[in-house]
């Protein structure tokens, strides 16, 4: 019954618990409800310094301020940004799966090659594609020079750029949807697609009908993580253009107003705030839909 | 046994969660302790100096370092570099508000503080130091009469007291040019902006490519539109037009400044170098080096490191001439670098003023100086440098500093106009903006946006 022993030994497994409870109060939870009472207040970066109940003043400053429309396009740049990463990321990562799936030669080479950009990191990534992507010199840009006689600035193009970090982004990050995917096909029972064979489905109806509906928590998980990673990205925009050329977000931004703007502290804090309310958004609403097809087995 | 194990999760968990807590009297605690230290045992006091990575720089100041700790043996100099520009704000910010740092350097010397016709003006990361007490008065050093006194009065001192110490100024508004190339071709240094266009033509009739420039880092394009804006705005006096913009009597897009975006737009269509936005500030230099490009835009702390990269090249530095006026062109725009300031709440403030009075001394000031490559700000130093005495002081005798440390920009301003600058880079055909006119008129509205309410 109690597999610490009797008596006060059955608390045992609490106390542990109170450790990471206490680390989470004191690192995460503290310092989230702090940015919000921030939001509503002028205060500055500055120990010592006074800190003043400003209502929604933030809030107004956001949006009204004379670089407002930078914030619209921050907003609508991360929403683009979640939706192509979300969408590509996940379609290709859920091809990839199913073809590694077959069991072809060389299976594991080719999840290993498929994954190593996640486990490269951020930095690295952004090296790797800074040098391909070189205006002067990339082989990127002779290849296009080559085929379409066209030649590209990529991180320094206006209109160009934040397509790019996509790209970049959807590289890095597919495997790791792939690896879920992955872990979902290989827990659908072999013998539903045998039961299928003998009724006569072809190889898009098994996969519609048998794997499609069985890997939902696969979907429900990859949705969740990549609408959340995609809508608080900024590390991989600070390493390619930092945020120059149109590229920035929500999340680039508050990075840059926290740490290298002034050195007021409420406007960024209204800005998480903002930021947290349109993840929740998405992520609520994701979530219901994608639990909706969850079938059980 | 059971019982006991729990105490100590709890009493683990509980000071754990103290020690987070304790940010601010961890501090004072190390505080104390080198206080203990200096009465009793021979355990060194330490001084920690925060600065950005320049290697030139960082290898003079870490041979002063060395010197210092020779003559003063109670003290051992903590030096930290970090990464220039935001990196190193980031940094500075951290370290001066967590009182980690006793002596750190500033980019750029003190100005942009808001004057009284500036309402609602952004007040600098300094100013808001000083007022809340978190940088030392330096007025009462004996030191400080080391110093030029007018470079101390410019930007080091604020509201009559001094606070900071420029290590010396630099010229931003010229131009590198390979002197082999211009010798081949019978070139001369031009004198007028026609002049200058000619020889931009000339050049490129030739087959060479006329000036490099780092686009990709955005703000080395501000460095040829320093020369524009000082010489044309206000028919030659930034200050006047500054203050009329803030008043209302000039703006963005009245004719100079619509011409100082015209004559760049000029360049960067013309003449700068194929896919300059692609370029990043790092590899600028030894494009210029291996003489790929005739002129160079970058600041003349650069020369030590394209000489560098090419030990055997012959170069100049000439300021971009911006008007038809040969004499108004001559002279250079630029700013103070590296400004000590000394942290009045750091762990070691005596020591900080300590090595502050030691790096006076016009000894240890020109190792500094002549490894920084920067006109000194102390009277009597010879950096022996041809450089600085052929190419740069012929052009000193106006000196004026650039448009991005005299702007006083609004708060929250739009991006066309941040970080003190015109951003030429939103003009086509990299950026949106087709003519000069249409990025003026949208600088004066979000100039107008960000008024104060």
């Amino acid at each position: 019954m109690y597999p610490f022993g009797k008596g006060m030994a059955r608390y045992l497994p609490l106390l542990l618990l109170l450790i990471p409870m206490a680390l989470y109060l004191v690192f995460y939870f503290g310092p989230s409800v702090m940015t919000v009472i921030y939001s509503f207040t002028d205060v500055k970066n500055i120990p010592g310094s006074t800190m003043k109940f400003v209502g929604l003043e933030n809030y107004y400053d956001l949006f009204y301020s004379g670089n407002s429309g930078e914030r619209w396009r921050s907003i609508t740049n991360t929403l683009i940004f979640m939706f192509v990463v979300t969408i590509v990321q996940n379609g290709v990562g859920l091809f990839v799966a199913v073809l590694l799936n077959q069991r072809l030669r060389g299976d594991y080479f080719y999840r290993a090659v498929f994954f190593l950009p996640v486990v490269l990191g951020v930095a690295v990534v952004a090296l790797i594609w800074g040098m391909m992507f070189d205006p002067m010199s990339g082989p990127v840009n002779m290849l296009y020079d080559w085929l379409f006689g066209y030649k590209d600035m990529f991180f320094a193009s206006f209109t160009h750029a934040f397509g790019y970090i996509i790209f970049v982004q959807i590289w890095m990050y597919m495997g790791y949807s792939m690896l879920i995917f992955l872990a979902g096909l290989q827990s659908v029972p072999k013998d539903l697609y045998e039961a299928g064979y003998i009724d006569g489905t072809n190889k898009w109806q098994s996969f519609r009908h048998i794997t499609f509906p069985l890997i939902a928590p696969s979907f429900t998980v990859n949705m969740l993580l990549s609408i959340i990673g995609a809508m608080s990205t900024f590390d991989i925009i600070l390493a390619t253009t930092d945020g120059r050329f149109n590229t920035r977000t929500m999340a680039y931004d508050v990075y840059k107003e926290t740490f290298r703007g002034s050195l007021e502290m409420g406007l960024p804090s209204a800005l998480s705030v903002v930021q947290f309310l349109i993840i929740l958004v998405f992520v609520v609403v994701a979530v219901r839909q994608t639990r909706k097809r969850e079938v059980e087995y | 046994m059971v019982k006991k194990i729990s105490a100590i999760v709890l009493a683990g968990a509980l000071t754990l969660s103290l020690a987070a807590c304790g940010g601010g009297g961890n501090n004072a605690a190390s505080g104390n302790d080198a206080e203990g230290a200096k009465g009793s045992s021979g355990k060194k006091q330490v001084i920690k100096i925060l600065h950005w990575k320049q290697e030139n720089i960082n290898k003079a100041m870490e041979e002063i370092n060395a010197k210092f700790e020779e003559k003063y043996p109670e003290y051992k100099v903590e030096y930290t570099t970090t990464g220039p520009d935001d990196e190193y704000k980031q940094a500075q910010r951290a370290r001066l508000t967590a009182n980690d740092v006793d002596i750190l350097a500033d980019l750029s010397g003190m100005r942009l503080s808001p004057q009284e016709w500036t309402p609602g003006a952004k007040v600098p990361d300094w100013e808001q130091w000083i007022n809340s007490g978190l940088i030392a008065d330096l007025s009462d050093q004996a030191f400080i009469k080391n110093w030029n006194a007018n470079d101390i009065e410019k930007a080091g001192t604020y509201k009559g007291k001094v606070y900071a110490i420029p290590t010396g100024k630099v010229a931003m508004s010229g131009l590198f040019y390979n002197k082999e190339i211009f010798e081949e071709h019978g070139l001369e240094v031009p004198k007028t902006w026609s002049e200058f266009i000619e020889l931009n033509e000339t050049l490129k009739s030739k087959g060479i490519t006329p000036i490099g420039v780092a686009g990709k880092d955005v703000w080395p394009l501000k460095l040829p539109v320093f020369a524009l804006q000082a010489k044309i705005l206000g028919g030659g006096d930034q200050q006047k037009w500054i203050e009329g913009v803030w008043k209302g009597e000039t703006a963005f897009n009245d004719a100079e400044a619509i011409e100082v975006l015209e004559k760049m737009k000029t360049l960067q269509d013309n003449y700068m170098i194929e896919g300059f936005m692609g370029i990043d500030y790092a590899s600028a230099p030894s494009i210029f080096a291996t003489g790929k490009v005739a002129m160079l835009a970058d600041g003349s702390w650069d020369a030590p490191t394209i000489a560098t990269a090419n030990p055997d090249l012959k170069f100049g530095y000439f300021p971009v001439p911006a008007t038809e006026d040969a004499e108004k062109n001559a002279s250079f725009v630029g700013k103070y670098d590296v400004t000590w300031y000394a942290a009045e709440k750091g762990p070691n403030k005596e020591g900080a003023l300590k090595w502050l009075e030691f790096f006076s001394e016009p000894e240890n000031y020109t190792t500094f100086v002549k490894a920084a490559g920067f006109i000194p700000t102390m009277d009597g130093i010879s950096t022996d440098s041809d450089f600085i005495d052929n190419e740069l002081t012929p052009y000193l005798g106006d000196f004026e500093l650039a448009y991005e440390i005299m702007m006083i920009n609004r708060e929250n301003v739009g991006e066309h106009l941040a970080a003190e600058g015109v951003h030429t880079e939103y003009l086509a055909p990299g950026g949106v903006y087709k003519t000069a006119k249409e990025l003026a008129d949208v600088q004066q509205k979000e100039w107008e946006a960000a008024a104060p309410r």
